[in-house]
């Protein structure tokens, strides 16, 4: 009798102990102060295209990120309608990624996936009607819809740099894009 | 009295143990969530919505803001090949064969993950730019002072430690769930050659 009260106290610990470890680790992703998406929102509006600096020592947005890839973002926003992200694709290497605050990359395209020139993605909230794209659009255009599981979120271009001649027009091509509330 | 102590004893071991594991195992990782090969670490879902609730407090934790594990993946080494903190004290080569890829890149940072500064301006390596041998292999100089070849320079403060970062966009081999497939042998080797 005398054994049992202190294991009792053992299992409570364990119990214990278990369910705070399960709390940590669901609970982190909502209470990151510096999660990627907080360290965005203030480089700028919604639903605009901004361009990150190139990584250069102490001007990082974000922990290790590539110093020889171009980043581009649109931090989205879904409670006016649609929005539109417009870009050149110049080649091959070049990724469009969405991502939901909490970092969820739920869709990814590369420039390979796509027809070469240029590409228009809707993003449209999920279950909301998909807006009709431009009956007139030009033939080389290509309209992607991408839904996304929430109202807010980041659209990622990443252009990875390859030799001097390519990256200016890497650079180029990155400024063209654009990101803006769609209206038909 | 004597029931008061053990509780607030079990309270305190409790949220010990439970916290301590919690953060063990978000930056380390377990072999459900991380790949270990050499020194190489790779978290196997990071960044795709399906991934564990452990793998999600890991990336929430970093700070950044990686492609799903179906577009890229990301192999990040703490170590040299035989298990010793990278360190800007001394001097490495990271050799390995060419990796079946649309493009990869191997890049340097102080160990909160940001670039060092260098005259040169050189902070990574990728897989269009790198000086390779006849055979395909490459090898990158990691040291203070300028190196032949590949020289990827680790700055002047020998008390900084190093994180190596090889990140492979559009790996070639995947796997039934679509995740990037990257094969063990196909990974640089990180030789310690001197040290200060």
């Amino acid at each position: 009798m005398r054994l049992r009260i202190p294991l009792l106290y053992l299992l409570l610990a364990i119990v214990l102990a278990g369910l705070i470890h399960l709390a940590a680790v669901l609970a982190l992703p909502s209470v990151a102060p510096k999660n990627a998406f907080a360290r965005l929102k203030p480089l700028g509006d919604a639903n605009v295209m901004i361009e990150l600096p190139p990584v250069k020592p102490g001007e990082e947005t974000m922990p290790m990120q590539a110093p020889d890839v171009r980043y581009a973002f649109c931090r989205y926003d879904l409670s006016g309608g649609p929005v539109r992200l417009s870009a050149v694709i110049p080649d091959d290497l070049w990724l469009i990624a969405f991502y939901t605050p909490k970092g969820d990359n739920f869709y990814a395209v590369s420039g390979a996936d796509m027809r070469r020139g240029k590409v228009d993605m809707i993003i449209n909230e999920t279950g909301q009607p998909v807006p009709e794209a431009d009956a007139d659009a030009p033939e080389e255009e290509e309209v992607v819809v991408v839904e996304s599981p929430l109202k807010e979120g980041i659209a990622m271009i990443r252009a990875p740099l390859s030799g001097a001649s390519r990256s200016a027009r890497t650079a180029e091509a990155l400024k063209s894009a654009t990101c803006a509330p769609f209206a038909r | 009295m004597r029931t008061i102590v053990f509780v607030i004893a079990v309270f305190a071991a409790a949220l010990f143990i439970g916290t301590g594991s919690a953060w063990y195992v978000i930056d380390h990782g377990t072999p459900l969530t991380t790949e270990r090969i050499g020194p190489w670490a790779s978290w196997t879902t990071e960044g795709n919505p399906i991934a564990d609730p452990y793998t999600k407090a890991h990336l929430a934790r970093s700070g950044r803001l990686p492609l799903t594990s179906t577009a890229a993946r990301y192999f990040v080494a703490r170590t040299d090949s035989d298990g010793y903190a990278l360190s800007a004290s001394c001097e490495y080569a990271i050799a390995g064969p060419s990796i079946n890829a649309r493009w990869w890149s191997l890049a340097v940072y102080n160990d909160q993950g940001f670039v060092i500064d260098n005259p040169s301006q050189r902070y990574s390596f990728n897989s269009d730019e790198l000086l390779r041998h006849a055979d395909g292999t490459y090898r990158v100089n990691l040291s203070k002072n300028a190196r032949p070849e590949n020289w990827l320079p680790s700055g002047d403060d020998p008390d900084r430690n190093l994180v190596v970062m090889l990140r492979i966009y559009s790996p070639r081999v995947t796997d039934a769930t679509g995740t990037g497939q990257v094969l063990p042998d196909r990974l640089p080797k990180i030789e310690r050659k001197s040290c200060d």
